[in-house]
C-alpha cells in the first residue's frame, strides 16, 4: 500500500509541477511578445509623430520624409481633417478611394475607436486639424469596447490567483478521474506481488486495465506454490527416510548395547574380552547418540521439530542435564563442577526446555568422546550484555588452533569432517547450533581456560 | 529402605522381538528380579496381565497385533500397576500420548540398561514405599510412615518440609537430584530464590540423620547442582 501511495504523490507532484511549468511558459511567451510589440512602433506612435511631422507648405501641408517613410513603411495612408469644417485638407496619394473626404463629429468617434472601411485608424491631434492614419485591412485587430469593470481590476490578483487554484483543481481531478481506474487496477498487483515472498499464495482477480498482468501473477504464484509443495514433498520424504531408519536401528542396537554391557561386567570373561565389550558398548552409545542427532538435525533443518518456546529458568534446566549426565557416569571419569552463575538474578530465556537439554547433554557427550582417558567438565551459566551464555568446558585433551579455526569456520558441523584425535566433531555441534539458532541464539567455541576445549551457547535474555 | 521386597515383585515384560525380551528379562533377574514375565504380543500381555496381576509392566509401543497405548488403556480396565513404555518411538507426541494415558515413565531404545535398572528401580520404590516405609542409612533409619528418624534409638521427628525433601531425595536414591528439582517438591512451581532455605532444611536433615553432620555420608552436596541421599544397601 505504501508503493501505491507514493505512486500516487509522484504522480500528483509531477502534475503540479507540469502545471507550475506551463504558467511560467506561458507568462513568459507573453513578455516576449509583450517585448516584441513595444520594440515596434504602436500605431498610436505613428499617428502622433505623423501629427507632429505635420507642417504647412505652399500647396497645404506636408509631413517630413522621415513621416512619410514611416507610413510607407507600414503601409498607411493618412488624413488631416479641419476641425471646424469636417473637410479632408490634406492626405497622402495612397488614399483609397473608398475614404470618405467629409467628416461629422460622429464619423471621427466611429474611426476613433474602429475602422474607416475596415482599414483599422488611430487618429491624432495636431496643430491644423485632426490627422487620422488608416493602416492595412489585416494589419491591427482593434478593441471596439476597450472598458472593464473597475472592481475586476482592483481585484485582479486574488482573481488570477483563484483561477489559478480552480485550474490546478480541475486538472487534479481530470487526472484522478482518468487515472482511478489504472490505480485501482494496480493496488490488487501490488499487494500481490508485496505478498509474494512471504510464500503465500496469491489471487488476484482478472479483470480491469491490468488483467493479463494479474493472470500472469496468478500463475507465478501458482507455480511457487507448486515448487514450494513438492520441496515440502521432498523435504518430508527425507526427513521421514532418516526417522525410519533411526527408529529401526534402535531396537537392534538396544541389543548390542544391553549384551555388550553384560559382557562387560562379566565376570567369568577375561579382562581383554571385557575390554572389548566395553568398546562395543562404548561405540553403540556413540552410533545411538549419531541416530538420535541425525533424526533431530534432520528435522530442524526441514522445520518438522515444532519448538515450543518457554520463559524457563536456565539454571534448572542446566543443572538437570548435568545431573542425569553425571548419574549416567557410573565410573565417574567425568565429573561436572558447577563454577558458577549469578542466583541472585533468574538466567531466563526463551527457550524449549527438552532442545535445550539435548544441546547441553551433546556438549557434555562431546566431552566424554573426546576424552577417552577421563576429564573433568566445566559448566557455568553467565550474563553477557543482552544474553545468557551457557559455557561447558573442559580439562582435557582440547584441540588446536587450526581445529578450533576449522570448527569455526564449518558454517555446517558436518562439513568439519576431519578427524580430530580420530573423530568428528560434526553433527553433534551442528546441532546444539541448530537448537540455539532455534532460540536466536548462537555457539561460540573456543580453547578452555582449564586446557581443553570449550563450547558457550549464547542466548538472548527474556528481561531484555 | 530394603530393596529385597521391591525385588519380588511381579514384572511384566511385553515385546515383539524375543531377543530384546530375552535380555532385558535377563537383565531384571541378573539385578535380582525374581518374577520377571514376558509377552511378544498384544493378545499376549493381556492374557498374562489378567493370569498374573502384574506389579510393574514394561510395554512396548509397536506390537505386532496392536499397540502398546491400547494395550495399557486395556489394562488400566482391570489394573493400576505402574507401567514403564520401552520403545523405539521417541517423538514427543509419542511420549505425550505415552504419558497422557497414565504411563510412569517412557524410555526410547536404544537404552542402557543400568538405566532401564534405575528407573524400574525408581518406579517401584514410589509405588509400593508404603509397604515398607523404612529406609536404611548409614547411621540412621527412616520412617516415612511415621515421619521420623530413627537414630542410637532415638525417634527425631521430622518437618513437613524435611519429609517432603527426604521423599523427593529417597524416590532418586542413588542419584542426584537438583536444587531446583528439590525446591520444586517443597516450595512448590516457582520454586526460585528458596536455594539459601533449602541449605538450612538440608543442614537440620543432616543433624538428624547423620552421625557427623560436618561430613555427611547419607546425604551428600554435588557442589552447584544437588544432593545426592545413598541407602546403606547402595553403599
Amino acid at each position: 500500500m505504501n508503493s501505491i501511495l507514493k505512486l500516487i504523490r509522484r504522480f500528483v507532484g509531477i502534475m503540479v509541477l507540469s502545471f507550475v511549468l506551463l504558467i511560467l511558459l506561458n507568462l513568459s511567451l507573453l513578455a516576449a511578445i509583450a517585448a516584441r510589440q513595444a520594440a515596434n512602433q504602436s500605431p498610436w506612435t505613428i499617428a502622433m509623430e505623423t501629427a507632429q511631422a505635420l507642417k504647412p507648405a505652399d500647396s497645404g501641408f506636408t509631413v517630413t520624409s522621415e513621416a512619410f517613410a514611416s507610413l510607407r513603411a507600414c503601409g498607411a495612408w493618412a488624413v488631416l481633417i479641419d476641425e471646424s469644417t469636417g473637410e479632408v485638407v490634406w492626405q497622402t496619394e495612397d488614399l483609397p478611394v473608398t475614404v470618405p473626404m467629409h467628416y461629422t463629429y460622429s464619423d471621427i468617434a466611429a474611426l476613433t475607436r474602429g475602422y474607416i472601411d475596415s482599414y483599422p485608424t488611430f487618429p491624432a491631434a495636431s496643430a491644423y486639424g485632426l490627422m487620422v492614419l488608416g493602416f492595412p485591412r489585416t494589419s491591427y485587430w482593434k478593441h471596439m469596447w476597450p472598458s472593464w469593470d473597475y472592481q475586476l481590476i482592483a481585484h485582479a490578483p486574488q482573481i488570477a490567483l483563484t483561477a489559478a487554484a480552480l485550474n490546478l483543481i480541475l486538472i487534479l481531478l481530470i487526472y484522478l478521474t482518468a487515472n482511478y481506474r489504472l490505480l485501482r487496477s494496480v493496488q490488487p498487483l501490488a499487494s500481490g506481488i508485496q505478498t509474494l515472498p512471504s510464500g503465500e499464495p496469491v489471487f488476484i482477480p482478472e479483470h480491469g486495465l491490468l488483467s493479463e498482468l494479474a493472470s500472469s501473477l496468478n500463475r507465478t504464484s501458482g507455480l511457487l506454490q507448486s515448487q514450494k509443495y513438492e520441496l515440502r514433498k521432498k523435504e518430508t520424504a527425507r526427513a521421514n527416510w532418516i526417522a525410519g531408519i533411526s527408529h529401526d536401528i534402535r531396537t537392534p542396537l538396544s541389543m548390542v548395547m544391553g549384551y555388550a554391557e553384560q559382557l562387560k561386567d562379566d565376570a567369568a570373561l577375561s579382562r581383554g574380552q571385557q575390554k572389548k565389550a566395553a568398546v562395543i558398548l562404548r561405540e553403540s552409545e556413540r552410533m545411538r547418540d549419531l541416530v538420535n542427532d541425525l533424526n533431530l538435525a534432520s528435522k530442524l533443518e526441514y522445520n518438522m521439530q515444532p519448538a515450543h518456546l518457554r520463559t524457563e529458568n536456565l539454571t534448572a534446566i542446566v543443572r538437570q542435564a548435568a545431573v542425569d549426565f553425571i548419574n549416567a557416569d557410573i565410573a565417574g571419569k567425568y565429573p561436572v563442577e558447577w563454577t558458577g552463575n549469578q542466583p541472585q538474578i533468574p538466567c531466563t530465556a526463551d527457550v524449549d526446555r527438552e532442545l535445550l537439554t539435548r544441546a547441553v547433554m551433546n556438549l557434555f557427550h562431546n566431552c566424554r568422546n573426546h576424552n577417552e582417558e577421563g576429564c573433568t567438565i566445566y559448566i557455568s551459566i553467565r550474563r553477557s550484555e543482552a544474553s545468557w551464555d551457557i559455557r561447558v568446558e573442559d580439562d582435557g585433551v582440547g584441540l588446536s588452533d587450526e581445529e578450533l579455526n576449522r570448527l569455526r569456520d564449518a558454517s555446517q558441523g558436518a562439513a568439519c569432517g576431519a578427524g580430530i584425535d580420530g573423530q568428528r566433531h560434526g553433527l553433534g555441534l551442528q546441532l546444539v547450533r541448530q537448537i540455539a539458532s532455534v532460540f536466536g541464539g548462537e555457539i561460540l567455541m573456543d580453547h578452555s581456560n582449564y586446557g581443553g576445549f570449550s563450547v558457550t551457547i549464547s542466548l538472548p535474555a527474556a528481561d531484555t | 529402605m530394603s530393596a529385597d521386597y521391591l525385588k519380588q515383585k511381579r514384572i511384566l515384560l511385553v515385546d515383539d522381538e524375543p531377543d530384546l525380551l530375552t535380555l532385558v528379562a535377563n537383565i531384571l533377574r541378573q539385578d535380582g528380579y525374581t518374577d520377571v514375565r514376558t509377552a511378544d504380543s498384544f493378545a499376549n500381555a493381556l492374557h498374562q496381565a489378567e493370569v498374573s496381576a502384574p506389579e510393574l509392566a514394561v510395554l512396548d509401543v509397536m506390537l505386532p497385533d496392536g499397540s502398546g497405548f491400547g494395550l495399557l488403556k486395556r489394562l488400566r480396565g482391570f489394573t493400576d500397576c505402574p507401567v514403564l513404555f520401552l520403545t523405539a518411538r521417541g517423538e514427543e507426541e509419542d511420549r505425550i500420548r505415552g504419558f497422557g494415558l497414565g504411563a510412569d515413565d517412557y524410555m526410547v531404545k536404544p537404552f542402557s540398561p543400568r538405566e532401564l535398572l534405575y528407573r524400574i528401580a525408581a518406579i517401584l520404590r514410589r509405588t509400593y514405599r508404603s509397604e515398607d516405609p523404612l529406609v536404611e542409612l548409614d547411621g540412621s533409619r527412616i520412617d516415612f510412615a511415621r515421619a521420623e528418624v530413627i537414630r542410637d534409638g532415638e525417634q527425631i521427628p521430622l518437618t513437613a518440609k524435611e519429609f517432603a525433601l527426604l521423599s523427593a531425595l529417597c524416590r532418586n536414591a542413588g542419584r542426584i537430584v537438583t536444587i531446583d528439582a528439590l525446591c520444586t517438591a517443597v516450595w512448590g512451581d516457582n520454586p526460585y530464590g528458596y536455594e539459601n532455605s533449602l541449605m538450612a532444611h538440608i543442614r537440620r536433615i543432616r543433624e538428624k540423620i547423620e552421625t557427623d553432620p560436618s561430613h555427611p555420608v547419607s546425604l551428600v552436596t554435588v557442589k552447584g547442582l544437588g544432593y545426592k541421599l545413598i541407602l546403606k544397601s547402595r553403599k
